[in-house]
């Protein structure tokens, strides 16, 4: 399996030896060995045909590629803060703007969110990682890990959020009143409401994009 | 020799007595005390010669020369400074465009990368976006260069390095560059991996990349 490695905050190095890994479409900053770069087709991320209409309907598209080869890859995306998160047979729920590259055991797939993210600049749709193997998503600045416990929900705003993984059920929080419709409002009009027991992964700022209430 | 002292990562600073000149990317200047002067400098302290070919090559980001008694201040777009001593043994290549300060006592020129050199090296910086004509520091002195986000070193020894033309700021050291085209039908339709254009670098040394394939303006 790939070997993914962090060279400070925002650059990630990744050994192969014969193997591949997925990784953001152009996130390649260098690479030494070697190593071929192929965009993966539309019904590469999984579902088949189906799976592409999903993507394309959605708008989380993803635009990976595959890194095969033997040497070391350099990705970076941005000057963003990368982290590392292992997964050993759970699902990560991630924004796919959020994605930077993935090792071979894990599988990506569209799950809708319905209307909430059309309003909040989050996208129609999430991307569920499920598997065994590392993931490496991009934050801009220092991700912030929030622990969710039975009983303690935890609200966060859609612009600042980036991933989940546990046993969460998540609902959309409106709080819109004649301030907002006025535009006086506080800024902080929708949030996601995460409940059970898990972990929420933020970044400590507000993608733009949505409506802006 | 004028010394620098970086003060974070996006500032440093410069002491220049009499005698000693800075050049500068124009308008980096933060702040000074003491008296300096700023001059306009077309040539960048190359030749006529280098300053044709400085224009050919696209590589005209507008310098100046701070001089006089005085401690300066630079920094550019709030981007992340890093200061590369020359110690006259080898020469730096770096993009003029992630160039901010380099000490008078450097010899400066310009160079193009690819091989070959001529109209098809200009072809290929339109390409990648790169210019891919670039200044050639020499001498004893210390020279600035930018970046987005902080700047990585991968030494050069060996294998190959293959870098983004988009990420690449500078190298040091005897090392052999090639632009590698792998464009196939995949790119000519859209849909390429984005990693058409590749820097392959060999020989010895150190490439400094940029962890962002952002342009510096």
């Amino acid at each position: 399996m790939p070997t993914f490695r962090l060279n400070g905050t925002r650059l990630l190095e990744v050994d192969i030896a014969g193997e591949s890994f997925r990784a953001l479409n152009g996130s390649m900053v260098a690479y030494t060995g070697q190593v071929q770069f192929k965009k993966q087709g539309a019904t590469a991320g999984g579902g088949g045909l189906f799976g592409a209409a999903k993507r394309k309907l959605s708008g989380e598209s993803v635009s990976l590629m595959d890194c095969t080869g033997q040497g070391t890859v350099y990705i970076a995306n941005e000057a963003q803060e990368i982290n590392l998160i292992e997964l050993a047979g759970e699902t990560l729920f991630v924004e796919a703007s959020n994605l930077v590259a993935l090792s071979s055991g894990v599988q990506t797939e569209v799950k809708f969110n319905g209307l909430r993210g059309m309003t909040t600049g989050q996208g129609l749709a999430t991307t569920a990682a499920s598997g065994n193997g590392t993931l490496a998503i991009t934050t801009d600045g220092p991700a912030i890990v929030l622990e969710v416990a039975p009983g303690q929900p935890l609200c966060v705003d859609p612009q600042a959020y980036v991933a989940h993984k546990g046993q969460l059920q998540q609902d959309f929080i409106q709080d819109v009143n004649w301030r907002t419709a006025i535009g006086q409002g506080s800024g902080e009009s929708f949030q996601l409401r995460f409940q059970g027991q898990g972990i929420v992964y933020i970044q400590p700022a507000e993608r733009q994009g949505g409506i802006d209430l | 020799m004028a010394t620098l002292e970086k003060l974070n990562s996006k500032m440093v600073a410069a002491q220049i007595n009499h005698g000693e000149q800075v050049f500068a990317r124009k308008g980096a200047m933060l702040s000074y005390t003491g008296e300096v002067n700023f001059i306009p400098s077309t040539t960048g302290g190359a030749s006529i010669g280098g300053f044709v070919g400085r224009i050919v090559a696209g590589e005209n980001v507008p310098l100046m020369i701070a001089q006089g008694q005085g401690n300066v201040l630079f920094g550019h777009g709030g981007y992340q400074v890093k200061i590369i001593q020359l110690d006259g043994a080898n020469s730096l290549t770096v993009e003029a465009d992630k160039l901010l300060i380099y000490d008078g006592s450097l010899t400066a020129g310009t160079q193009f990368l690819a091989q070959g050199g001529g109209v098809r090296a200009l072809a290929q910086g339109q390409m990648t976006g790169q210019g891919l004509c670039t200044t050639v520091l020499s001498g004893v002195g210390n020279a600035v260069v930018m970046s987005h986000g902080p700047v990585f070193e991968i030494p050069i020894g060996g294998g190959e390095v293959a870098v983004d033309p988009q990420a690449y700021i500078g190298h040091v050291g005897a090392v052999d560059v090639k632009l590698d085209m792998n464009v196939s039908w995949r790119d000519a339709v859209g849909k390429g991996s984005g990693e058409a254009f590749q820097l392959k670098m060999t020989g010895n040394g150190t490439v400094y990349v940029q962890a962002s394939e952002r342009k510096i303006k």
